[in-house]
């Protein structure tokens, strides 16, 4: 005798219920079993109207458990088309993270750190912040973490790379159309928000877990809305009398994009990209999770061996290449907001 | 009505007096227990063991347990620095460096094994792979046919002891040299998705894994013959600088209950349904295949275990606890 039983009843559904499998018993049931009460749900109030409480007075209603194991049978089913579409898609996000790793990797540091040094220089045109990249590699290749930085680093230029190549041109779009942002909002709150792990299991049965693309997938997904918002943002914010002069002067929509809007926009984005750098850097333990190479891997190890300084030290390499990467396009940010002031 | 003779009976009571003290010297009553904290691991077997456990505490020693949800490494930092919690339910030796230090130092001390056939760990391939290729049931099989195991061994992740044994199994083994890539997988979730993936495509699969466990209860595989486990080749094998890798098939895992020093000395009743509370590897596996094949959670699993072995675990308990699950052991 189920609570809900005088419902179904009622509304004579006695026959459509029928009497299905019995569902397994609970520790509720086993409970009231061994202190001898009359019915387990004798002093529980009344009970939730929640499918496992009306399966109880009604077979023919599903469980929770049935509905889980509905979505990963759906799941498992189109898996195989979705696999055609996806796999073609999403393999040169592949190449690009092996080849990467590759180049990074067998380029010996003497050749490497220089012209990682000069790009920093030349990106950000100040002494203080080469010199304290500088240092920073120096001191990481000293305690023997360089290659295991130099891999993040790799998947980093690759991961922000791409987030910025996709989010700027879907920023620029939602600027651009209402219906879009209404859109593209939940989903970015969703992308921000749902735990890795839960689409990431599931893309193990899509991509085999030895490909790259999916640490890179699981990067780019968390990584990329900054870029998207900030840059929606940007853009909108460009003042209107700004856009009513350039529209007087007679400029098409592509001109005033390119003359106007981005480069007012500009300081928003590059705070975007920033942001974005800051969430690959956040997301590189649970790439190393799903097979990352890198620094993760050491912060794992330190983890699961209890040898808490390898991971606080391996912790500390990955906050020393965010800083390094957020000084060198602030100064970057630095160096076009002052062009921009002068020209 | 028949006469009872006093004296046996005074010298019963009279027994039966120190029993109790000695038992309960700490506690008024001996019924009485207290608050009881529990290590809840999060993979099959360690659940259904830590929800047997609660249910047998609470209901038959009226304990007030609560479940802590802690990993293995967690649990013996935790319990070595602080006593909490008082128990640690399915610890496996084989997968915690810091466990031997431990005992030694004499802050944990296990009380029984209690998956009592072991662990099994070791290279598994799928039951369907070996049906279609009998050749694959050996090492060198393997060694021979590379293909057909798909080019790749799947490794344990950075951090656990099997990863430099599997590395240094697949070099003595000739495996790496045949070609096939040693992938280090990042979590054991990953690894136990591999499988279910490969299952699910009818791929091919071949790498490390342990029994019992669900993902063996469901996905059926096959271990791979390595010979006779040979202990000084293993020490060797254990280590990454290993200059001498050599073929031994793993040891049987110890997996043990540990308790902590002061829980050990202060609740006896308990402790001696720990140090008797184990599961051979059939009594698990059933469950664990019950568990799957029902679409249940792991504490029903735990439910299905006490309505379907009560001559197992009734006798774990003392007398007082066997008197009031009296009304479950019919």
């Amino acid at each position: 005798m189920a609570f809900y039983d005088k419902i179904f009843e009622t509304f004579g559904l006695t026959a459509w219920c029928g009497k299905g499998d019995e569902s397994p018993m609970n520790m509720a049931q086993l409970l009231a079993q061994t202190r001898g009460e009359a019915s387990a749900e004798a002093s529980s109030g009344i009970p939730f109207p929640s499918l496992d409480n009306l399966n109880e007075s009604c077979a023919a209603i599903p469980r929770t458990r049935d509905m889980t194991s509905g979505l990963e049978d759906a799941f498992l089913s189109v898996k195989d088309a979705m696999k055609v579409v996806l796999d073609p898609v999403t393999q040169p996000l592949s190449w690009a993270l092996d080849g990467a790793l590759w180049a990074f990797l067998a380029t010996p540091w003497w050749i490497l750190l220089p012209a990682l040094f000069w790009l920093t220089w030349y990106v950000s045109r100040s002494v203080a912040v080469t010199v304290f990249v500088a240092c920073s590699f120096l001191f990481l290749g000293f305690i023997d973490h360089l290659d295991a930085a130099i891999q993040t680093l790799s998947i980093i230029f690759v991961c922000t790379g791409l987030c910025v190549l996709f989010g700027v041109p879907i920023g620029i779009l939602m600027a651009k159309s209402n219906t879009l942002q209404r859109a593209m909002i939940p989903l970015l709150d969703l992308l921000q928000t749902l735990p890795s792990f839960v689409y990431l299991i599931p893309l193990i049965f899509l991509f085999s877990v030895t490909e790259s693309k999916l640490y890179g997938i699981a990067i780019i997904v968390y990584a990329i809305v900054p870029v998207i918002r900030l840059t929606d943002l940007g853009i909108r914010l460009v003042d209107k009398d700004v856009i009513e002069a350039a529209n007087a002067y007679g400029m098409n929509a592509r001109q005033k994009l390119l003359g106007v809007e981005i480069p007012l926009a500009l300081p928003n984005i590059m705070a975007g990209v920033n942001q974005t750098i800051m969430m690959s850097l956040a997301m590189v333990v649970i790439a190393s999770l799903v097979s990352a190479p890198g620094l993760g891997v050491l912060v794992l190890r330190g983890i699961r061996n209890l040898e808490l300084g390898v991971g606080l030290v391996a912790g500390l390499g990955i906050v020393l290449l965010a800083v390094v990467l957020d000084r060198t396009t602030k100064a970057a940010l630095a160096r076009i907001n002052v062009a921009h002031e002068n020209g | 009505m028949f006469k009872i003779s006093k004296k046996p009976l005074k010298i019963w009571a009279g027994l039966g007096c120190l029993v109790v003290m000695a038992f309960g010297s700490s506690n008024a009553q001996a019924s009485e227990c207290g608050e009881v904290s529990l290590m809840q691991a999060d993979w099959g077997s360690a659940q259904i063991v830590t929800a047997v456990a609660k249910f047998l505490m609470e209901e038959g020693y009226e304990c007030d347990a609560t479940t802590v949800p802690l990993s293995t490494n967690p649990a013996l930092a935790s319990v070595s620095e602080t006593g909490e919690p008082d128990i640690l339910t399915e610890i496996w030796t084989n997968g915690a460096p810091a466990y031997e230090e431990l005992v030694e130092s004499g802050k944990i001390i296990p009380v029984t094994e209690v998956l009592s056939d072991g662990g099994v760990e070791g290279f598994f391939v799928p039951n369907y792979l070996l049906e279609a290729h009998p050749e694959l049931a050996t090492i060198e099989g393997i060694a021979a046919n590379p293909d057909l195991v798909g080019n790749r061994f799947h490794n344990c992740p950075e951090g656990w002891t099997c990863l430099n044994v599997s590395t240094n199994l697949l070099k003595a083994g000739g495996l790496i040299d045949a070609g096939i890539e040693n992938f280090v997988h990042g979590s054991g979730e990953t690894l136990a998705a591999s499988i279910a993936a490969a299952f699910e495509n009818k791929e091919p699969w071949f790498g490390f894994y342990w029994a019992p466990t669900s993902v063996l209860g469901k996905y059926p595989m096959t271990l791979v013959d390595m010979g006779p486990h040979d202990p000084e080749k293993h020490a060797c094998n254990i280590t990454a600088e290993c200059a001498t890798p050599a073929m031994s098939a793993f040891p049987r895992s110890v997996v043990v209950t540990v308790l902590s020093k002061e829980f050990m000395a202060e609740n006896a009743d308990v402790s001696n349904l720990m140090a008797k509370l184990s599961f051979t590897n059939a009594q698990m596996g059933e469950t664990l295949a019950w568990v799957e094949d029902n679409k249940a959670s792991y504490e029903e699993g735990a439910v299905h275990f006490l309505t379907t072995y009560k001559g197992v675990w009734g006798a774990w308990l003392n007398d007082a606890a066997r008197d009031k699950l009296s009304a479950l052991l019919q």
